[in-house]
C-alpha cells in the first residue's frame, strides 16, 4: 500500500512518523500548573512588586463624545510624589497599537465615557488618584451615538473612531470609514441566484434578531508592570499573547524588538479581551520610561467594564426559503455590527456570515455585513466572538422554519446537511461529523421526550422544553500562520520546550509538553516548558480564537520529532542499529524489531557529552486552499420556565464537539463546561445597560452585571467527538471557544418548545420572557 | 513638556525601595494579626482592608482581589472558621481573630484533600478564584463532613468563577469530603473545629 502524502501543516521537512501506538496523547494527565494554582503560589501580574515601583492611574473622559479644548496638568505636577504625567500635549502623535491596529494614545477627540485623557505615575496609588483630581481639562461636549442603527445613517454625526486605517495591517481598517461604516462598505458573500431561490420556495420565513454586548469580566483586573532599565523594556503583562504584545509595544514606543520583553506567567481569565497589548500596558510603559522607575498600572473593576474591549453587539435580518420537504432554496441575511469606537473587526465579518452562508446546503445565498462605529466603548474579541451571535441568528431561524414547515427541527437540520466547505467551488471539509454530534446530543438529552413534555406542560405553570442547535467553528489556525517552537534535550536527560505562548487556563502549558513527551517517548514529568515569556522563545500566536492547539501543535510536534531523530542518531551507535529503526517509549529507546535491545533515554542523553544537547525546531505552515478546515458541534438543552415569573432554569445541556483529537480529554471536558456556562450567561443573564442621556454604562459592576454562579450551573453531558484530520498534530484542532457557540440558540429553542414563545433578542432576561408571554 | 523634564529630575531609584499601595499611614495603628497560625505585628491605617494588608504587607498574595467591593468573592479567606470577603473587612477589625488563607491549606502532611481533588478533577482553570473557592469549601467541610451537592453550590455561590469550572469544582468538593471522611475514620486528619 502506498504511503499517504504527509499533510501535517509544517514548514520544511515533515517529521518522521512515530510509528507506534500513542502512549501520552489522549491520557487524562493532571494540569501541570494545577499544584501552584491550588496552593496560592501561582504568581499573577498583580502579585508582583518591583523595587522602587510607582503606581499609575488613568484620567478618563466623563463624556461620550467631546473635544478636549485644554488640558493643564500643572497642579497635579506640583503634587509631591507625582513622578510622571502623560497627556495629549506632551505625547503628540503617539499611538498605541492593538494587534498592530494604530490608535491615537491621547487624541483630541474623546469618543466614549471612560476613554483615557491622561495617565499619572506616582509614589503610591493615593497620590496618583489625588493627582488625577488636580488635572484640569476643558471639554467641548459633542452629540454622540450609541446605536449602530443610527450611526449607519448617511446623515449621522461622525463618532470619531479610535482605529486608524492601515492597509498593511490585516486587522486594521484598510481605508478610513465612510460615515461611520467600517471600510466604507459592507462585507458581501454570495452564490447562486437569490431571486430564483425564493421563487422556488414553498415557505419563506423572515425575522430580525439582536444581541447585546457581553463583557468578559475576567476576575483578574488588567494589570501591567513596566520596567525600563535604559536598554530593555520589560513588561509584566496580563495579556493572552506575549509576542503580540511585544510587537505592539515595540512599534508604539519605537524600540527595536530585542529591546522589548513581555512576560505573562499566569493570567486570571482572558476570554479574548486580552488578545494583545492594550492601551493600559502602553501607558505603563511610557510612564516607566519617563519616570525611570518601574510603573504598575492596574485597572479597577469599574474601569475594567468601561475600558476593556467587550463583545460586539449585532443585529441581523434573516430570510430563508425552503421547499415543503425542508430543502433550503435561498438564504438571505443582512447584519449590522456595533463596533463601538474601535475593534479588532478586520477579519470578523466573514465569521458573522459563515453560519447562514455555509452551515447548511443551499444553492442560493447572499449575506452582507456592515461594521458600524458608535460611541459605545471599545469592542473586540470574545470567546467565539461573531460565531455565537451568528449561530443564535441562524439556529433560531431554522427553528422558526421547522415550525413553519411543521417539521422536526433535527430532521430539518439533517436534511440540509452538507459536506462541502465551499459549496460553490465544491471544496470539501477535511473532516466533518456534525451529524454524529447532532445524534449524540439529541440522544443524551432525550429528544423523543419532546412530545410527552408538550403534553405534560399543559397542566402546569412550570414548563419544560428541549431544544438544540448545531454549529460550525474554525479553530484550525489563522493568518499570519506564524507559530514556532523549539525542543532541547540536554545531556542530563532533561527536556525543555520553548514556546512563546500564554497559559490562559485552557491547559496550554500541559498539552504542549504532552506532545513533546509523546514524540520523545519520555514520561510527561520529564518535559519542562518555558512559556509566557518572549525571552528565549520565538514568535507564537496569542492564546485566543482557540488557535493554540491547531497552530502550535504541528510546530511542537515537528520540533520534538526533529530532536528525537537527532538523539536517535546518537543512540543508534550505542544500539548498533539504524537511527530509522529506533523507537522510544516510557523513557526507553529500543530497536523496533527487537525491543529487547534497549537503553534508557537518559543513557542516550549522557552520550551527548558534558554540556551537550540536541535541539529540534518546528514551524507551522499556512492552511492549504484546496480544502476547508473547520470544527463542528451540536448542543441540546433542557430548560424549565416558570410562566408566572419568567424565570428560566437550564437543567441540562448535552454538548458534542468534533475536535479531531482530544489531546487530554479531561481538559477538553472542562472546556465544554466553560463554554456552556459562559453561553448561559450570555443567553439569560448578562445585560449591560447604557444611559441614553450620558452614554455611560450603568452597571459596571459584578452585582448588576450578573454572570452565572454555581447556582445556575446545569448538569452538563460532554462528548469529545474524534475524527481523523491529517493536517493537525494527532488530528487535534480546537475546542475552547467553540463550546459556547450553540448554547444561546439551544436554550432559546428549548424555551420555545416549553412555552411557545419566540425570543429573538439576547439576553433572554425575565423581562423579555414575560413580555413575550404576555404582550402588551 | 514640563512634566517630562520634571519627572526626569525628580525620579531616582533611591526614592522608594519598598513600594506601597498607600501613602505611609498618618494615624498609625499597630495591630496584631493572627494569620495562618502566626501572629504578625503590622502597622496600618484604619482604612486599610484585610486583603490589602494580607497582600501588600504580609505578601500573602494567594488571596486575590477582583473588585475590592464584595462583588466577586475572589478575596475570600477564613476568619474564625467563617468565610469572609477580605476586601471589605478592615484590617483593624480582624485583630484578635483567627485568619486562614490559602497559604495554610496544605500542611506538613501534604495537600488538603480539597487540593488533591481540585487537581484530579480539573477544577482549576485560570486559577484566579481557586484560593477563594478552596477556603470557602474548607470551612464547609470542617463543619459539614457530608455535604450534599446543593450544600456545595451554596457554599461557593458568592464567588464567581468566570472560567465556569463549577461542575468540576462541585465534583471535586464532594470527592474531597468523602476522602476526608474515610481518612477521619482512620484518625488521619484534624477533627473539624467546633464553633
Amino acid at each position: 500500500m502506498a504511503k499517504p502524502e504527509p499533510r501535517l501543516l509544517v514548514k520544511g521537512k515533515p517529521p518522521s512518523p512515530l510509528d507506534r501506538e500513542l502512549s501520552i496523547i489522549g491520557k487524562e494527565i493532571d494540569r501541570a500548573d494545577a499544584l501552584e494554582k491550588t496552593t496560592g503560589e501561582a504568581e499573577y501580574t498583580g502579585d508582583i512588586k518591583l523595587p522602587h515601583m510607582l503606581y499609575a492611574k488613568c484620567l478618563r473622559s466623563p463624556y461620550a463624545h467631546a473635544r478636549i479644548k485644554r488640558i493643564d496638568p500643572a497642579r497635579a505636577e506640583a503634587l509631591p510624589g507625582v513622578r510622571a504625567i502623560i497627556h495629549k500635549d506632551n505625547c503628540p502623535g503617539w499611538r498605541t497599537y492593538w494587534y498592530l491596529i494604530p490608535q491615537a494614545a491621547f487624541p483630541e477627540f474623546v469618543s466614549y465615557v471612560g476613554q483615557e485623557v491622561a495617565a499619572v505615575a506616582a509614589d503610591d496609588l493615593d497620590t496618583a488618584q489625588k493627582a488625577l483630581e488636580l488635572i484640569e481639562v476643558e471639554y467641548e461636549p459633542l452629540p454622540f451615538l450609541l446605536d449602530a442603527d443610527q450611526a449607519v445613517k448617511p446623515d449621522a454625526i461622525f463618532v470619531h473612531p479610535l482605529d486608524e486605517a492601515d492597509p498593511t495591517c490585516r486587522r486594521a481598517p484598510s481605508a478610513p470609514p465612510v460615515g461611520n461604516i467600517y471600510n466604507g462598505a459592507p462585507d458581501i458573500f454570495r452564490r447562486g441566484d437569490l431571486e430564483r431561490g425564493f421563487a422556488e420556495a414553498d415557505v419563506i420565513v423572515e425575522e430580525t434578531y439582536t444581541t447585546s454586548f457581553q463583557y468578559h469580566a475576567t476576575l483578574q483586573t488588567r494589570c501591567a508592570i513596566a520596567d525600563w532599565n535604559g536598554q530593555v523594556l520589560t513588561v509584566f503583562d496580563s495579556g493572552q499573547g506575549v509576542w503580540n504584545a511585544k510587537l505592539n509595544l515595540s512599534k508604539s514606543l519605537g524600540l527595536p524588538l530585542d529591546q522589548v520583553r513581555v512576560i505573562t506567567k499566569n493570567m486570571g481569565g482572558g476570554f479574548g479581551s486580552k488578545a494583545a497589548a492594550q492601551r493600559y500596558a502602553h501607558y505603563a510603559a511610557k510612564l516607566a520610561m519617563l519616570a525611570g522607575c518601574p510603573v504598575r498600572l492596574e485597572l479597577t473593576r469599574p474601569e475594567e467594564f468601561i475600558s476593556h474591549p467587550h463583545r460586539f453587539s449585532a443585529k441581523k435580518w434573516l430570510k430563508i426559503g425552503a421547499k415543503k420537504d425542508g430543502v433550503l432554496t435561498a438564504v438571505q441575511g443582512k447584519g449590522l455590527v456595533n463596533l463601538g469606537v474601535g475593534s479588532t473587526y478586520g477579519n470578523q465579518g466573514v465569521k458573522l456570515a459563515e453560519h447562514p452562508f455555509a452551515l447548511y446546503e443551499c444553492p442560493n445565498a447572499y449575506v452582507e455585513v456592515y461594521g458600524v462605529y458608535t460611541n459605545s466603548q471599545l469592542t473586540g474579541y470574545m470567546r467565539s466572538v461573531m460565531r455565537v451571535m451568528s449561530n443564535f441568528f441562524l439556529e433560531s431561524h431554522m427553528e422558526r422554519l421547522a415550525a413553519a414547515l411543521n417539521m422536526d427541527p433535527l430532521t430539518l437540520r439533517l436534511r440540509n446537511y452538507t459536506l462541502w466547505g465551499d459549496q460553490q467551488k465544491k471544496i470539501p471539509y477535511s473532516a466533518k461529523n456534525l451529524d454524529r454530534c447532532m445524534h449524540l446530543v439529541c440522544e443524551a438529552i432525550g429528544w423523543p421526550r419532546r412530545k410527552e413534555l408538550t403534553e405534560s406542560n399543559r397542566r402546569t405553570h412550570i414548563k419544560r422544553g428541549i431544544g438544540m442547535a448545531s454549529y460550525i467553528y474554525d479553530g484550525t489556525g489563522a493568518d499570519p500562520y506564524d507559530a514556532n517552537a523549539d525542543v532541547v534535550i540536554r545531556n542530563d536527560g532533561s527536556v525543555e520546550l520553548l514556546a512563546g505562548v500564554v497559559e490562559i487556563g485552557g491547559g496550554q502549558s500541559t498539552i504542549l509538553p504532552m506532545i513533546v513527551a509523546e514524540e520523545l517517548g519520555v514520561n510527561f514529568d520529564r518535559v519542562r516548558i518555558n512559556y509566557g515569556d518572549t525571552e528565549g522563545t520565538k514568535y507564537a500566536p496569542g492564546t485566543h480564537s482557540s488557535r493554540l492547539t491547531a497552530e502550535m501543535g504541528p510546530a511542537v510536534l515537528q520540533a520534538a520529532a526533529e530532536a528525537r531523530q537527532k538523539l536517535f542518531t546518537v543512540a543508534s551507535l550505542m544500539l548498533d542499529a539504524r537511527a530509522d529503526d529506533l523507537r522510544s517509549e516510557n523513557d526507553m529507546i529500543y530497536v523496533k524489531n527487537d525491543p529487547s535491545r534497549r537503553i534508557p533515554f537518559e543513557q542516550a542523553c549522557e552520550a551527548l557529552g558534558p554540556g551537550g544537547q540536541v535541539q529540534g525546531s518546528g514551524s507551522r505552515a499556512p492552511n492549504p486552499s484546496n480544502i476547508v478546515l473547520r470544527t463542528f458541534g451540536a448542543q441540546a438543552a433542557e430548560v424549565e420556565i416558570d410562566v408566572e415569573t419568567g424565570n428560566v432554569q437550564v437543567l441540562r445541556v448535552a454538548s458534542a464537539h468534533e475536535l479531531g483529537k482530544a489531546l487530554n480529554p479531561k481538559l477538553c471536558v472542562s472546556q465544554h463546561h466553560s463554554g456552556i456556562i459562559m453561553g448561559l450567561g450570555y443567553a439569560l443573564l448578562e445585560d449591560p445597560a447604557f444611559d441614553s442621556k450620558t452614554g455611560s454604562l450603568l452597571n459596571p459592576d459584578l452585582h448588576q452585571y450578573r454572570m452565572p454562579t454555581s447556582l445556575e450551573t446545569p448538569e452538563i453531558i460532554a462528548y469529545n467527538v474524534e475524527a481523523e484530520d491529517p493536517y493537525f498534530a494527532y488530528s487535534a484542532k480546537a475546542i475552547g471557544e467553540a463550546t459556547m457557540v450553540a448554547t444561546p440558540a439551544a436554550i432559546r429553542n428549548a424555551i420555545y418548545h416549553a412555552a411557545g414563545i419566540w425570543l429573538n433578542s439576547l439576553p433572554m432576561t425575565r423581562d423579555r420572557v414575560l413580555e413575550a408571554l404576555y404582550p402588551r | 513638556m514640563s512634566s517630562n523634564k520634571r519627572s526626569r529630575q525628580t525620579s531616582s531609584r533611591v526614592l522608594k525601595g519598598s513600594p506601597s499601595l498607600h501613602r505611609p499611614p498618618k494615624l498609625k495603628h499597630t495591630i496584631s494579626l493572627d494569620v495562618n497560625g502566626k501572629v504578625h505585628s503590622v502597622e496600618v491605617e484604619q482604612r486599610w482592608t484585610l486583603a490589602e494588608v494580607l497582600r501588600e504587607e504580609l505578601r500573602l498574595t494567594g488571596t486575590k482581589v477582583g473588585c475590592n467591593r464584595a462583588e466577586c468573592g475572589v478575596c475570600t479567606v477564613s476568619m474564625d472558621d467563617t468565610p469572609v470577603f477580605s476586601c471589605t473587612m478592615l484590617a483593624v477589625e480582624a485583630e484578635g481573630r483567627r485568619i486562614e488563607t490559602i497559604e495554610s491549606l496544605s500542611g506538613p502532611q501534604g495537600l488538603h484533600p480539597l487540593q488533591d481533588a481540585f487537581i484530579k478533577f480539573d477544577a482549576v482553570q485560570c486559577g484566579f478564584c481557586t484560593p477563594a473557592i478552596l477556603m470557602s469549601l474548607k470551612v464547609l467541610l470542617d463543619f459539614n463532613p457530608s455535604p450534599s451537592k446543593e450544600d456545595v453550590k451554596r457554599a461557593i455561590e458568592g464567588i464567581y468563577c468566570r472560567c465556569g469550572a463549577y461542575p468540576n469544582i462541585i465534583e471535586a468538593a464532594l470527592n474531597a469530603a468523602s476522602v476526608q471522611r474515610s481518612c477521619a475514620g482512620h484518625g488521619q486528619t484534624r477533627a473539624p473545629t467546633s464553633r
